[in-house]
């Protein structure tokens, strides 16, 4: 930023033509921008945009792989049936309560976490952080698979490990019942994602001036007022970008579902039954309505969070 | 009681001649083959045969009959997903798409329904459908025809004996040689606090339990079927649907079901039936071979299995006979294949008394050709070998439609957890079945 | 700082390790388990076996995990190759370019990302049979260029903002060409952040699940964490465990590797695309 040689141009700004009239050099550099960034864009619209387009179309349809002669047209018949249905609202409910409960613990553990990280020992910090990245750099399904394991009733230790507690003995069964099996698909999920989001709000623990830090300690506040009146509002736009990501990553759950009770006891989320719709009853017409839905349902998420809590994407990332 | 009409030894023997000329053809062959070094591999057709996962033994299968077609056509295999859900999920998807690299495949017994209506299937040529008809269990030929015809061949099939420890039928007095039923199965068990192993888990298991009682009680899921999915009409209302309801409700409710009933599979109750508390338990043959492996491995006393007695699946009522559950593999032949006469060709070979016998000895599969049982090295191997021949010969075929994961869908879930099953539970079924049908609820 | 704390610290250090490395350290255990131990409801092994591992890497799985191990870093590498060199150009473009449609490209990329996968496998799958590219490489790289593609972009161009591009225009006054500018100066500025982007890209493309089971059929192009779902037991109703385990501790060895060596960049990476102030 300091340099003497080159006319003012501050770091991050592009090099802009003169300001009235689009000169040549500046169609060029349209011309240019769009050659470099094009077939980028053009591979992330081909293979998402025409996807989607055709879940559109097929979800108009009553159409089933086994039996395309019988193919035929229902309009929104399909959107009807799955909105009336309690099983799609029971999927929603779950991956809700998956959702929440997910991003809300990561939240706090991942605080903790970045906590420690940023005021851990020289010592330690290389190794907190090479270990803080396994569980993100796991694959999902190992990690589902470890889990289920350790609580599977056959080959599981955690049984009798926690046989202490009431209420849990050598006969406990994780994968009989609803609940259970959520807690169980959540501690996977919390265990495997927590760290992304340590890193993240560790990152943002770092942009919170220590000025107001010492100044606030100066005036006397204690280190819990210090945490909620300075660090946390310094910190909003990391815990939004945070939040909102790991929120529509947590609502798409499929992999855990599929390894741990593939869909049993009433744990099964919109992913899934996507999935079971067009993959396992070859139902393509209904299947379809049910992807269009669950995208309906992340793009509104994405919405939502957006325009309500006001995270400006492209400033966080230094846009303009 | 289909025993004697089944196992004819005279066209047992038929077969048999069969795969010695097979045999010796293999012979011939593998000595020309080693002459010339190597034939012209170039235009030999290769058969892909799709199989589900085994010990290897369909890959042994598929070279002897390789080695046996004299050079005309070579078979190569390639595996299937583990379940058979899985299995039909992929075959189904790779024949809507006309997929040519299907030749063979190995389906589960309840899909070829599914298969033959949607035209995936290359017909059975008339003769084949009649040589491989006989001397087969009739359930087995039962769960290969569809719309009165043979769409695929049998090849080995599966049932569920009723296992028991002797040291505790004895102590409860319970006389193992006359048919028991469940009602006396649960109060043995309670009497010696022992666990009666069934599987409760919501998946395929759960509707072979519910099948197998249902037919025992004289019922059957589907009482009227049709090709149109809302003409289909379930008997999970009828007075044998209400009974099966009853006789799983009240095993699951015994409270000597062992803990973890509701996900419990296969093998979750084999290593129940090993443990000190074991009494009863209905399951596959397989249970068997494991026990001898672990024995031999030393992590099994010699004396457990020692005390494994079996005999034919429970009754639901003491005075009519049960139907055991039915399962296995049949051979279908893919309508997109190059090669379906060749393939027709390969089943017949596959599916020989040799190498079903085979098969059951190393893989522990039992065949679905009656006269294989007479085989003295399957005596050997399997003592209850006569047990499995009888529960084949009454083995009832779970409900056969193009809609099968439609049905065992709906069943798995109203029926679980077994517990939970009441006397409303088999109208609720048949509700959501009609409705998933008809296209008006998800499933 | 003082004693106490020192010692709360490294207290609150040493669990965050366990938390880490619990699960991971509880498969790899599993995976020395011999059939008579993967039921002993313990978490170590009575007596260790390589017997799972011989299962998979020459025994009876074999067939079935080499292939897949073969397909999955094929796959990984090259659509992660692919993915860098065409968001190195777009978020140069990002970075550097003024032009209309930035925005765009920038919200597309986020659109993208946050898209449910298992919206687009049946239609993927209905195209692929069409045009031949079901079961294949290229069959799975192109779906994951969808994953890598987003977050390669944003990483890259927040990374390429911080890149001192007036080098590059004292270089060409100092008599260098455009080329020679951006190959002497730009490109060893920019080598880290590509990197770090190809690690995180790599791991995304080596975690797909969904893809790999619905895109696939056979040992062709099926992926590691599809055929995971594919061994089986000494029958059909055996479950198996142990074979599991070993293969999921493979799979699981590249990453952590990964991660040992690269941990700086890999951080700095993850909070430079997401975060930037």
């Amino acid at each position: 930023m300091t340099q003497t040689t080159l006319p003012p141009i501050k770091k991050n700004e592009p090099v802009s033509a003169p300001r009235g009239g689009i000169s040549d050099r500046s169609r060029a550099e349209r011309r240019l921008g769009w050659r470099l960034a094009g077939p980028a864009f053009a591979v992330m619209l081909l293979v998402t945009a025409y996807p989607i387009l055709q879940a559109v179309y097929y979800s108009l349809f009553n159409y089933r792989l086994t039996d395309p002669e019988n193919r035929s047209f229902v309009g929104l018949g399909n959107y009807f049936v799955i909105l009336s249905d309690s099983l799609w609202w029971q999927a929603v409910a779950v991956t809700v309560l998956i959702t929440v409960v997910t991003v809300v613990v990561e939240l706090v553990l991942g605080f903790a976490l970045a906590l420690v990280m940023s005021k851990a020992l020289s010592t330690l910090r290389p190794v907190l952080r090479a270990a803080i990245l396994i569980p993100y750099a796991v694959i999902t399904v190992v990690s589902a698979f470890s889990w289920r394991f350790a609580f599977n009733i056959t080959t599981g230790f955690v049984n009798s490990w926690l046989s202490w507690l009431p209420g849990i003995g050598a006969d406990t069964d994780w994968f009989g019942g609803k609940w259970t099996s959520l807690l169980v698909i959540c501690l996977s999920e919390i265990w495997k994602t927590t760290p992304f989001i340590s890193l993240l709000l560790l990152a943002g623990l770092a942009q919170v001036p220590d000025v107001l830090q010492e100044a606030a300690q100066v005036d006397g506040a204690t280190w819990w007022q210090r945490l909620w009146k300075v660090t946390i509002p310094n910190m909003k736009a990391a815990i939004m970008v945070a939040l909102l990501f790991r929120t529509l990553d947590a609502f798409r759950i499929f992999d855990s579902i599929f390894v741990m009770t593939a869909g049993a006891n009433g744990t099964e989320s919109v992913s899934f039954l996507a999935y079971r719709q067009t993959i396992s009853r070859v139902e393509i017409g209904l299947g379809s309505a049910v992807s269009v839905l669950l995208f309906l349902c992340v793009v509104l998420i994405a919405f939502a969070f957006i325009r309500g809590f006001k995270i400006d994407l492209a400033q966080t990332r230094g846009e303009k | 009681m289909h025993t004697s009409r089944i196992a004819r030894p005279a066209r047992g023997g038929r077969r048999t001649r069969r795969g010695l000329i097979a045999a010796s053809a293999a012979a011939v062959l593998a000595s020309s083959l080693a002459a010339c070094g190597g034939g012209d591999g170039g235009s030999t057709p290769t058969l892909t045969w799709y199989i589900n996962p085994d010990s290897g033994g369909q890959a042994e299968i598929a070279s002897r009959c390789s080695e046996a077609s004299d050079g005309r056509y070579n078979i190569e295999v390639a595996q299937l997903p583990r379940t058979p859900e899985g299995q039909r999920e992929q075959l189904v998807r790779r024949l809507a798409a006309q997929d040519e690299s299907i030749d063979l495949m190995s389906l589960d017994v309840v899909f070829a329904p599914e298969l033959a209506q949607a035209g995936f299937l290359a017909p059975v040529p008339a003769d084949l459908a009649d040589r491989v008809s006989e001397g087969t269990f009739p359930g087995s030929v039962e769960s290969a025809t569809w719309d009165d015809e043979l769409v695929v061949i049998p090849f080995w099939a599966n049932t569920q004996l009723l296992w028991y420890r002797k040291s505790v039928a004895e102590a409860a007095g319970l006389d193992m040689t006359q048919p028991v039923t469940w009602d006396q199965l649960v109060a043995a068990a309670q009497d010696q606090q022992k666990i009666l192993s069934a599987q409760g888990r919501r998946s395929e298991s759960l509707t072979v339990w519910l099948t197998a009682l249902i037919e025992s009680a004289g019922g059957s899921i589907i009482e009227e079927n049709s090709t149109n999915p809302e003409d289909i009409k379930l008997g999970l209302a009828s007075p044998a649907g209400q009974r099966a309801a009853e006789v799983m409700h009240d095993v699951a409710v015994s409270g000597v079901v062992g803990p973890a009933f509701t996900t419990a599979s296969e093998d979750i109750s084999a290593s129940q039936f090993e443990s000190a508390d074991a009494g009863f338990m209905v399951n596959w043959p397989y249970v068997w071979a494991q026990a001898q492996t672990k024995v031999e491995a030393g992590t099994l006393d010699q004396s457990v299995p020692e005390d494994y007695g079996w005999t034919l699946y429970p009754r639901v009522d003491a005075d009519t006979p049960s139907a055991p559950p039915l399962g296995g593999i049949n051979l279908g032949v893919s309508a997109y294949s190059r090669y379906a006469d060749f393939g027709y060709e390969a089943t017949e070979c596959i599916t020989s008394d040799e190498n079903q016998a085979y098969y059951m000895n190393t893989n522990g599969n039992p065949a679905s050709s009656a006269a294989v049982y007479d085989d003295p090295e399957v005596q050997e191997v399997y003592p209850m070998a006569n047990t499995i021949r009888e529960s084949l010969a009454a083995a009832k075929p779970r409900p056969l439609t193009p809609y099968y994961s439609e049905v065992t869908g709906g069943i798995q879930r109203e029926y679980h957890p077994p517990a939970s099953v009441s006397d409303s539970t088999g109208q609720q079924a048949d509700d959501l079945i009609s409705a998933v049908l008809s296209g008006d609820q998800l499933l | 700082m003082s004693r106490r704390e020192k010692t709360w610290w490294w207290i609150a250090g040493v669990v965050i390790l366990l938390y880490c490395l619990f699960p991971i350290a509880w498969i790899a255990s599993l995976s020395f388990k011999g059939p008579a131990d993967i039921a002993n409801q313990q978490f170590l092994p009575s007596t260790t076996t390589t017997e799972n591992y011989s299962t998979i890497l020459t025994g009876t799985a074999s067939d079935l995990f080499l292939p897949a191990l073969r397909n999955s870093f094929g796959i990984c590498l090259i659509a992660t190759f692919i993915s860098c060199i065409l968001s190195m150009f777009a978020a140069y473009a990002i970075a550097r370019l003024d032009f209309p449609g930035k925005k765009l490209i920038l919200s597309t990329a986020l659109a993208v990302a946050i898209f449910p996968v298992i919206s687009i496998v049946t239609p993927l799958f209905n195209l692929w049979r069409q045009i031949g590219l079901y079961d294949t490489w290229l069959g799975l790289i192109i779906p994951y260029l969808s994953l890598t593609l987003p977050l390669s972009i944003w990483t890259m161009s927040a990374f390429f903002r911080e890149i001192p591009w007036e080098m590059e225009q004292a270089a060409q006054v100092d008599g260098a060409t455009t080329w020679q500018a951006f190959r002497k100066v730009i490109v060893p500025l920019a080598a880290p952040g590509v990197f770090t982007t190809a690690i995180i890209a790599f791991f995304i493309a080596w975690n797909d699940f969904a893809y790999g089971i619905s895109l696939t059929s056979t040992s062709r192009a099926r992926p590691v964490p599809a055929a995971l779902g594919l061994f089986s037991g000494a029958s059909q109703f055996e479950d198996p465990t142990g074979a599991i385990a070993a293969a999921a501790v493979i799979v699981t060895i590249p990453v952590v590797v990964l991660v040992l060596i690269f941990q700086r960049r890999i951080v700095a990476g993850l909070t430079n695309g997401a975060v930037k102030g």
